[in-house]
């Protein structure tokens, strides 16, 4: 599918400290608008409005540049300022759209990991640890304005200094780019394209919990057949199938997404969706509709009867059996 | 009164776990603040203290979701110094508050998809106010329906969320039929994605970076380093890409498939 360009392809104004700095404030509401679909979409649109509206004079192209910044996007929340000023940097020189969208795509994706170990796995054990250690046995304040300072502290230079000087980075590296500019929109959207496929394995977590009778041994749909094929089997089709229902059949996200609904509900109600359960060993799919209706994980079903152990057993047994049974 | 305080607290810690300064709406913040309301700030404090160190580990790692500690922290100290609860019995016992809202987050992000609609529409015209709007009204939205559910539960107190856990337990495949859906949805950010990036000699790229990312993740204690790593093949390929094709100095070579990306 050909991409809008922008029609008024001379340079746009540069951004300024104050609108950088406006746009690094925004950034704390990315995940306003979170949903499952497109994520941090329209926070992130919302954070960069006022850059595209300094350098999109044209209205038409505004509509442009905002359409093409509402698809799906998803990074850390506390680390999205550096790939605003990739960004903003690539729009200000009206870049190619595919160049825009392929660069977005590829910053966004790396970052969520730098940022979990800064803040969620450092920052936020330290400072909470040591803040509830001064309420729980001085019973005192200092504790939460401890904990609030360290990580505001750190939050907002992170995102202040990130904003700048990505902006500078993009800004300096864009000549030399554009002078290739097809090659370098190749080259961009397959680096897109290959972050989407890690994406896909990556927060791919749909799994069946079917397990068949084959002679006398269970089979598990999901480790002795799906993922003997290739791990994250459906996460991989599904998006295959969506994409091919948007590209060719001419469907709209919505219809997509009612989709997966009739999908999950019925699958959730005959029971391939869900946790697994050793009671499921050796059920038909029309047992499992009963099933589905009382959903039970093992340890569950377990203290309903017996031990928890003798299940798993009983399940990692039968597993093993089916596999050798496949094998042959 | 207190009630009124207690609704605009929970707007504003929920509003903050997801935008704004990502650290008020700590249990160990928000903790004191609702003690100080309903007249006990040193059992606020400490009842906040005790959630923060139990939910440390719950962290939103990864796009994950975990317990909800807004709740969680703000039913705790309710009940602590309404019931005169321990901390730690106080804690216990507002856990199903907790996992209610972890799915009632879910619920909520599954709803609002429907939004990015009227997002586009306003896209298109370039409606800069009207996605600004949306945004302010999307965050409203979560607070307000945050605040009913806390000042419900401090109302009816435990039998409310234990009637809703109640609920889910009963009918756990609903629960179960959400998270699976939930857990879908993205795949439909991504097929657009790739419907407009995608051309087909870069499919095999996608094919590419769907191995490396299956491969990897069967390696363990990597955790979320792997995309970092990840990325780094990629722009390997990418820059390689754009060096063979910048330095033959042919354009022929580059000539891209203008139906394709």
């Amino acid at each position: 599918m050909a991409s809008k360009q922008y029609i008024d392809k001379t340079r746009g104004q540069s951004l300024d400290k104050k609108t950088l700095n406006q746009m690094a404030w925004r950034s704390l509401f990315l995940q306003g608008s979170f949903n499952m679909e497109r994520m941090q979409a329209a926070g992130w649109l919302y954070g960069i409005l006022p850059g595209l509206r300094k350098i999109h004079t044209n209205k038409e192209d505004l509509a442009t540049s905002m359409e093409h910044n509402l698809e799906f996007f998803n990074t850390h929340p506390f680390l999205v300022t550096f790939v605003m000023g990739i960004v903003l940097a690539l729009e200000e020189q009206k870049a190619d759209t595919n160049t825009i969208r392929a660069v977005r795509v590829a910053a966004m994706g790396p970052l969520g990991g730098i940022g979990d170990a800064i803040f969620w796995l450092t920052l936020v054990p330290i400072a909470a640890g040591i803040g509830s250690g001064f309420a729980i046995e001085s019973k005192s304040i200092v504790g939460a304005f401890f904990f609030l300072a360290a990580f505001n502290l750190v939050q907002f230079p992170v995102r202040y200094w990130l904003m700048h000087w990505s902006y500078k980075l993009g800004t300096n590296a864009i000549g030399e780019l554009t002078k290739h500019s097809k090659a370098f929109t190749r080259s961009a959207s397959l680096l897109g394209v290959f972050v989407v496929g890690v994406l896909t394995s990556n927060f791919g977590g749909t799994t069946l919990r079917s397990v068949i009778k084959v002679g006398q041994s269970a089979l598990d749909i999901q480790t002795g057949v799906l993922d003997v094929i290739v791990p994250k089997f459906l996460p991989l089709v599904i998006v295959l199938g969506l994409y091919f229902l948007f590209a060719k059949k001419k469907w709209t996200p919505i219809h997509g997404i009612f989709l997966l609904g009739v999908v999950a509900f019925v699958g959730t109600a005959l029971g391939f969706f869900g946790p697994k359960s050793a009671d499921y060993i050796g059920k038909a799919p029309l047992d499992l509709f009963k099933d589905g209706m009382k959903i039970k994980t093992d340890k569950e079903a377990a203290d309903a009867k017996g031990s928890t152990d003798s299940k798993v057993k009983a399940i990692e047994e039968a597993l093993k059996k089916a596999n050798i049974k496949v094998g042959e | 009164m207190q009630l009124v305080i207690l609704a605009i607290i929970t707007f504003i810690a929920a509003i903050d776990q997801f935008s704004f300064l990502e650290s008020l709406y700590q249990p160990i913040v928000v903790g004191p603040i609702v003690g100080a309301v309903l007249g006990n700030f040193e059992t606020g404090i400490v009842v906040g203290g005790t959630i923060q160190l139990m939910s440390i580990g719950a962290m939103p790692i990864g796009g994950a979701q975990p317990p909800n500690v807004v709740i969680w922290g703000i039913m705790a100290t309710v009940f602590a110094v309404k019931s005169n609860l321990t901390p730690e019995a106080a804690a216990a016992a507002t856990i199903p508050f907790a996992l209610l809202g972890q799915v009632f987050v879910t619920l909520i992000f599954t709803f609002t998809s429907p939004v990015m609609n009227a997002a586009d529409k306003l896209a298109a015209k370039a409606d800069t106010r009207g996605i600004e709007r949306l945004n302010y009204f999307t965050m409203a939205t979560l607070g307000t329906l945050f605040a009913v559910v806390v000042v419900l539960g401090a109302h009816f107190g435990e039998a409310f969320g234990k009637d809703i856990k109640n609920f889910f337990d009963t009918y756990q495949w609903i629960k179960v039929a959400f998270e699976t859906w939930g857990g879908m949805l993205r795949f439909v950010g991504f097929a657009v994605l790739l419907r407009i990036m995608v051309s087909k000699e870069l499919w095999v790229f996608y094919f590419a970076g769907f191995a490396a990312a299956t491969i990897i993740d069967k390696i363990g204690g990597l955790g979320s380093s792997a995309l970092l790593l990840l990325t780094f093949i990629g722009l390997a390929i990418a820059v390689f890409d754009f060096q063979v094709a910048t330095r033959s100095g042919s354009t022929k070579a580059v000539e891209v498939d203008e139906d394709g990306i």
